[in-house]
């Protein structure tokens, strides 16, 4: 491996760190605040990048201004969900919530599959496929724009979980509901609130991502494991621990992908259920 | 008197209908035998296992590779082989990944089984990877149903004797409170290890039976988390930690899917989906608790308002 190759891995695990953290975050937040383990991450992020997709082809929307409007979309769509669905289960055992969002996931998917057909497809604006090259290294403007957007997105939401008064609250009732009801806190509205925060990270993910890799309804299932496998490198806990995560997993993946493509994916979950084995606190983390 | 005359049914049924048919009659009794398979584990032990998947694999390879090869080993020896390499890999898998608790576990024994699966793909020298292997063809329907129907009566009596036993306390007591479990003296690695090795046997069977059945078998086809989930969704259907709930859940599942799949093809997991959903939020415990409820004396009949008790109980306000 040169030294060129490796600058340029090097540079993709970088910019790919920056999306896998803004995949993670929202699903970190669901899960260390309200113990879910939400597969239907995937299918939010499916809904984003269709969002995107359809936002560009019909009304010539930039990519990137679509990406407020997904986000938006995602929220309300979380909302509606936890209020509806997860809310009427989430103090049972932890299979229920799992299979209902698994369920979710399924009829997600199928219906964008039903209404939308299998094709793959991508966003392609003026500018997609230029870059600039810093000595042997390429590096494309959108994957920079995307790793731009999602440390403003992922700076955001540390901001607004450590100091507006609802973030607070949010961490109140991921520490102890039962104190935070004490409180004055409105957990049934702060849990849907949580939701609907990590369904509109995961619109944004997918607003991006559909700039970056041509996409299909299936493009979600992927990230949801990624999320998970960042989840479990990072520890839960806090935002800087997810980015931690994201970065070490899109190193290994990067760097897995780039040597054995074939078995990138046996690899990366060998590692991560060593990982899970020997240090199921996470790297960076405390025990969660 | 009612059991005897739906075995007697079962019995008859070849001579009764299509061959056709027999086969969506035979596919119901391998659900029902993957799925009584998991109850061991996810439904007695309460461990959300996710992966069993990858045993239906290792038994559809392993019977397929030992009759095929240079051996030519019969069918049931070479099932049997399948069943005791999947209880090896559960038992050696088992050791490290059982200490995980929650998602954790559940993900995983997700991940064992992608990782099998993309083994199985790339080992070519062995499995011809995603090409896959063919075994000898036999094209009796009837030995298939009858097979399957061997094997899920077995696994109900075995089931029952489980569920009676000091290991099906152990692991009930495991499910509740694994702490107290172990304070109370309960091996709980050994438990556990000894409920998910019968899991994964039972999957290893479905496998084996499916893998002669359907003459070809392709890492996409026999280790496609479908099956993982199938199992799951028919134990919870019927009753999770029940002897007959796996059985009468597969027979439902089965009854919805092959209803579906005829009429709107494309919007199949949608409808699962919707089943799924269903069951979670309002009959979690599956049809066990309607049809269980009726007979024992003292408990009152099942009520239309008892699907809201579940959402009663759980929700956060």
């Amino acid at each position: 491996m040169g030294g060129a190759e490796l600058g340029q891995i090097f540079v993709n695990a970088v910019l790919l760190s920056g999306i896998l953290a803004l995949v993670a975050l929202g699903f970190s937040l669901v899960w260390g605040i309200m113990n879910i383990v939400n597969l239907a991450h995937g299918a939010f992020i499916v809904l984003g990048a269709y969002i995107t997709f359809f936002l560009h082809e019909l009304l010539g929307v930039d990519p990137f201004l679509s990406i407020p409007v997904a986000m938006l979309a995602l929220f309300t769509l979380g909302w509606i969900v936890q209020r509806g669905l997860i809310n009427q289960v989430i103090k049972a055992p932890l299979l229920a919530t799992f299979l209902l969002t698994f369920g979710l996931e399924l009829l997600i998917v199928n219906l964008i599959n039903y209404f939308f057909k299998a094709d793959l497809r991508s966003v392609t604006t003026p500018y997609s496929g230029t870059g600039f090259t810093l000595g042997p290294v390429r590096i494309p403007y959108i994957r920079l724009g995307a790793l731009g957007v999602s440390l403003v997105l992922v700076a955001a939401l540390a901001w607004f979980l450590k100091s507006s008064r609802t973030g607070r609250a949010i961490r109140a009732t991921g520490m102890d509901i039962d104190a935070a009801r004490l409180t004055g806190v409105k957990v049934a509205t702060i849990y849907a609130a949580t939701f609907a925060i990590g369904a509109g990270m995961a619109g944004a993910a997918g607003s991006l991502l559909s700039m970056i890799v041509p996409f299909d309804p299936t493009l979600g299932g992927a990230y949801t494991q990624r999320a998970f496998a960042i989840c479990v490198l990072g520890g839960l806990g806090n935002v800087a621990n997810v980015v931690i995560g994201a970065a070490i997993y899109a190193f290994v993946d990067v760097f897995v992908g780039a040597r054995l493509p074939s078995l990138s994916r046996a690899v990366t979950f060998a590692i991560l259920v060593l990982l899970l084995i020997l240090r199921p606190q996470g790297i960076a983390g405390k025990s969660v | 008197m009612g059991f005897l005359a739906l075995l007697a049914l079962l019995l008859a049924l070849p001579k009764l209908v299509s061959s056709y048919k027999l086969l969506t009659y035979t596919r119901f009794l391998i659900l029902a035998l993957m799925a009584q398979g998991w109850n061991f584990i996810g439904g007695y032990t309460g461990y959300a296992a996710f992966g069993n998947v990858a045993y239906f694999g290792i038994g559809a390879y392993t019977t397929g590779l030992l009759m095929i090869g240079k051996w030519h080993v019969p069918f049931f020896p070479a099932l049997a082989a399948g069943a005791l390499l999947s209880a090896c890999v559960a038992i050696l898998l088992g050791l490290p990944i059982l200490r995980l608790k929650g998602h954790y576990f559940a993900i995983a024994t997700l991940g064992v089984a992608e990782a099998l699966a993309q083994v199985a793909d790339n080992w070519d020298s062995l499995t011809d990877g995603s090409t896959g292997i063919d075994l000898p063809i036999k094209s009796e329907g009837e030995f298939f149903y009858y097979t399957a129907l061997g094997f899920v009566i077995l696994g109900l009596l075995a089931t029952w004797a489980f569920a009676r036993s000091k290991i099906g306390y152990g692991c009930v007591a495991i499910r509740e409170d694994q702490d107290a479990a172990r304070m109370l003296g309960i091996n709980t690695t050994l438990y556990k290890g000894i409920a998910y090795a019968i899991s994964a046997v039972f999957a290893a069977i479905a496998g084996g039976i499916t893998a002669y059945q359907n003459v070809h078998v392709t890492p996409g086809d026999f280790f496609k988390i479908d099956y993982t989930l199938q199992m799951i969704i028919a134990t919870i259907i019927g009753g999770v930690g029940s002897v007959a709930g796996p059985v009468l859940g597969a027979a439902v599942y089965q009854l919805l899917s092959t209803y579906i799949w005829g009429r709107f093809i494309e919007l199949h997991p949608t409808v699962l989906g919707f089943i799924i959903i269903f069951f979670i939020v309002f009959l979690p415990r599956g049809l066990m608790t309607v049809i269980g409820r009726r007979r024992k004396s003292g408990e009152r009949p099942f009520k239309a308002s008892d699907l809201l008790a579940n959402v009663r109980a759980h929700r956060v306000t």
